[in-house]
């Protein structure tokens, strides 16, 4: 586990290096990241120039969802992103066998090598967010809350690690699409607005076969004092479930992988 | 000039059928924002469930047949320095981005139109026995103004490109505030009064919202004489524009090289 | 004459990439420029159907000379003709009497066969059915690509690839064809076929064929003529025989004796190895006849071989800066 921690540096500091290269990149990429943001929020806007609720959430309440949206959007972008044009690359040209002969798991390496940093400003800005949806609701959170919320968040984050992994895994076999990132950016789409907003058969598609509720609308109900234990516990199943099974798919693609 | 296209189209065909598989997942993940706008707004109000439905059905449709992403080709092959081959030939490379839309347009009519149909069956909303035959013909009239505006302002930054490399990010930038403008975050009838006006104004709303607009019965008379003007002036702005950059953007491609 | 070249210049502006951060907020600001001489006063001439190579490092100013000619980048100075036009003047009958083929850039549409670029090609070249038709076939047949037609370019090895991208290239029968750096990241065979090709192709047509390349292989197989740039400079224009004597006044004598004696080779010339009993020296070209015959007399020799350096030791000495050779 150390051991990985540190290769988990080195990638890091690697990819941190070489962006550093192109600092005049960074005002682009900042002006970027607000633009989006930006944008995001007056989305919302449009919505409650209509209305006051949105599935009976307030606008603060849609807000503090956002934040979170965006900061794990920012995680996505920074480490998970970047990394799978790279395995379709590998892939095709054949330089995965280097990967394969490598002493760090394949998975482990496929998913971190690359990281963009820049990325990691909307993270920033999904904080400030999540801060200020708190301010206007005049909030604060209990240090139970916050406790809930980090146990949700930290579900939230592996659930994401295995719904990606499991699209990236689908590369060895389906390598005339380019970029599959497309496909998950669809389904993340859903995560942008409360659970409670989607019609009954969908909610329930989008809480147990693709768990949209936990990745954004658990972590916020959390941070708002309205979590639930039960909601909790279950997220923190799910997500180990989702990841046992994209650990078990990968491994059943390389399987066939190297016997091919 | 007539055989060199059916030759192009024939080309572009062949290619987008070695694609067909990118080219149908791309097509349905389009539909994702659309579909998740629509349920916002079927949550915010349940009693406009019906309009609602066709209108994000409608647009949808019309999305996709107007949808233009020939700034990433061009990018792309600026940056691979493929694009001198498209300069050193007696072609004028427009005529290969056309030919592609065209093709990828049809494809998306062929699949969307029966799908549509179908969906109808189950779905009374989509229902369009109440659009006369006059609004049919001005709803694709405004489908082809919003197409060619589309793919004018997509090639537009696409010639952008011999400038700023970064120009899909500018493009972006410009598709995020059109989400706005061109009723695809909301109908236009339910913006702030203040984007509205600037919505009439402005290149967006002819891309997408305006042929919506005339199938929904939402606008007529001379409103619609007003909206057709507003869509050639853009077209033809853009035409323009796209003459004069690609005449600098050859003079600067032959300073700084590619 | 089919190429008129005099006192060409280009020049670049290249924004400077700053390290710092202060630097960095700075120059989105005021940019800072420097100026690179990609070509520095180039004149030459090439009559029609000639094969000329243009040799030289990276970064010495051959393809920016090729886009000037082919009409891709216009010159800060000096005047360029090709076949009569001016090339960044860009005429439509200029296009169709030209053809570019870069190495590593495929004009090849990449998901499907290339005989539907050749069609493409068919169209926007205007060419007729019956002529089209010959030219493919002879193509086809020169670059053994029927089997190559029908699937799809991605599926193509590379040298599959440029043999495609050739024949491609030669459908609408040009004067002038271009190639830059054609065989970079091909394997030695296929560099073989192309080159044999493109000289056939040559006699055959009487195409002006210019070739920009960093291999002595392409120059030596082909060119009867060199170019040697190197800092946008042109170093020398002429044959390779000459560009050999020049340069390199020496042979390379190589001796097998039945024991190398330990005595001191001064005498008969510059010592490159000795081991294992074979000898090699380097002896001025005068001196040839005298030094064998010494070695025939004075030791055992079991066999005896005169070459000329190697290119690349030529070449080497040519891309040195300042050493121009008349």
């Amino acid at each position: 586990m150390r051991r990985y921690w540190r290769v988990f540096r080195e990638f890091f500091r690697t990819c941190l290096v070489e962006e550093l290269e192109y600092r005049s990149e960074f005002m682009g990429n900042l002006l970027s990241s607000l633009f989006g943001i930006g944008m995001a929020i007056l989305t919302i806007k449009v919505f409650f120039y209509q209305t006051d609720h949105l599935g009976g959430w307030g606008y603060a309440d849609v807000l503090l969802l956002l934040g979170i949206f965006n900061v794990l959007q920012g995680l996505i972008d920074f480490a998970l992103r970047p990394n799978m044009s790279r395995l379709l690359q590998h892939i095709r040209t054949g330089t995965f066998d280097h990967i394969l002969t490598k002493p760090v798991d394949s998975m482990f390496y496929v998913s971190f090598r690359h990281l963009v940093f820049w990325r990691l400003i909307d993270v920033l800005l999904g904080i400030g967010l999540m801060i200020y949806a708190l301010i206007e609701k005049h909030y604060m959170p209990s240090v139970l809350d916050a406790a809930m919320f980090i146990v949700s968040i930290g579900a939230a984050l592996v659930l994401i690690y295995a719904l990606w992994m499991m699209l990236m895994t689908t590369s060895f076999w389906v390598i005339r699409i380019d970029d599959l990132s497309f496909v998950f950016n669809s389904f993340f789409e859903t995560t942008r607005f409360p659970i409670s907003m989607y019609r009954s058969w969908l909610r329930i598609v989008l809480t147990y076969v693709l768990p949209a509720a936990f990745i954004t609308s658990t972590p916020a109900l959390s941070l708002l004092g309205k979590w639930n234990g039960m909601t909790t516990i279950v997220s923190i199943i799910l997500a180990g479930l989702f990841l046992w099974l994209s650990r078990r798919f990968w491994r059943y693609a390389l399987r066939s992988y190297t016997s091919a | 000039m007539f055989r060199k296209y059916v030759v192009l189209l024939r080309m572009k065909y062949v290619e987008m059928f070695a694609y067909r598989l990118a080219t149908i997942v791309w097509m349905t993940g389009a539909m994702v924002q659309p579909l998740i706008t629509m349920m916002v707004w079927m949550n915010i109000d349940p009693h406009q469930e019906n309009a609602f439905i066709f209108y994000f059905a409608a647009l949808i449709f019309v999305e996709r047949m107007t949808s233009a992403w020939d700034v990433w080709e061009m990018e792309r092959e600026i940056r691979e320095g493929t694009y001198s081959y498209q300069i050193v030939r007696p072609f004028h490379p427009i005529h290969l981005a056309i030919a592609e839309n065209i093709v990828y347009k049809a494809l998306f009519f062929v699949i969307l139109v029966p799908v549509w149909s179908i969906l109808a069956i189950f779905v009374p909303a989509m229902r369009l026995g109440q659009i006369n035959g006059t609004q049919w013909l001005l709803f694709f009239c405004a489908l082809l103004l919003g197409a060619v505006i589309r793919f004018l302002f997509s090639y537009m930054f696409g010639l952008l490109g011999f400038w700023i490399t970064k120009v899909t990010a500018v493009y972006g930038m410009f598709e995020a505030v059109s989400l706005f403008l061109s009723g695809r975050i909301a109908p236009l009838s339910l913006l702030p009064p203040s984007v509205k006006t600037l919505s009439l104004y402005l290149p967006f709303r002819y891309m997408v919202g305006f042929p919506i607009e005339i199938l929904n019965g939402d606008i007529r008379g001379l409103d619609i004489v007003f909206g057709f003007g507003w869509a050639v002036a853009w077209s033809l702005i853009f035409m323009l524009a796209v003459m004069l950059l690609w005449k600098a953007g050859l003079r600067k491609n032959q300073a700084v090289g590619g | 004459m089919s190429i008129q070249v005099e006192h060409l210049y280009k020049q670049f502006r290249v924004h400077v990439r700053q390290p710092g951060w202060k630097d960095a907020i700075r120059s989105l600001f005021k940019r800072e420029y420097r100026t690179v001489e990609a070509v520095q006063d180039i004149s030459f001439t090439i009559p029609s159907g000639e094969i000329v190579g243009f040799l030289g490092p990276n970064g010495a100013g051959k393809t920016t000379t090729i886009k000037m000619l082919a009409g891709l980048l216009y010159p800060t100075a000096g005047h360029v003709q090709v076949a009569g036009y001016v090339p960044f003047e860009q005429k439509p009958e200029f296009k169709k009497i030209i053809s570019l083929v870069m190495g590593q850039k495929s004009q090849l549409i990449w998901d499907i066969p290339p005989m539907e670029t050749f069609l493409v090609n068919k169209a926007i070249y205007e060419i007729e059915d019956r002529v089209f038709r010959q030219t493919l076939d002879e193509l086809v047949e020169l670059l053994e690509l029927e089997p190559l037609l029908t699937k799809p370019t991605r599926s193509l090895s590379l040298g599959q690839r440029m043999k495609c991208e050739l024949a491609a290239a030669l459908l609408h029968r040009p004067q002038v064809l271009f190639l830059d750096e054609p065989t970079i990241g091909l394997d030695v065979h296929t560099q073989e076929k192309v080159r044999r090709f493109i000289g056939e192709y040559n006699r055959e047509h009487r195409t002006t064929v210019l070739l920009t390349s960093h291999y002595m292989g392409d120059v030596t197989a082909l060119c009867d003529r060199v170019l040697i740039i190197n800092h946008g400079k042109l170093l020398y224009d002429g044959g390779l025989d000459r560009l050999t004597e020049k340069l390199t006044p020496y042979k390379l004598l190589e001796v097998r004796l039945a024991s190398i004696p330990d005595i001191s080779w001064e005498a008969y010339g510059e010592l490159v190895d000795a081991k294992e009993g074979k000898v090699t020296l380097r002896v001025a070209r005068e001196r040839i006849p005298e030094v064998s015959s010494q070695f025939l007399q004075r030791f055992d020799v079991r066999d005896l071989n005169i070459e000329d350096p190697p290119m690349e030791e030529v070449i080497t000495l040519a891309f040195q800066e300042g050493s121009h050779v008349s």
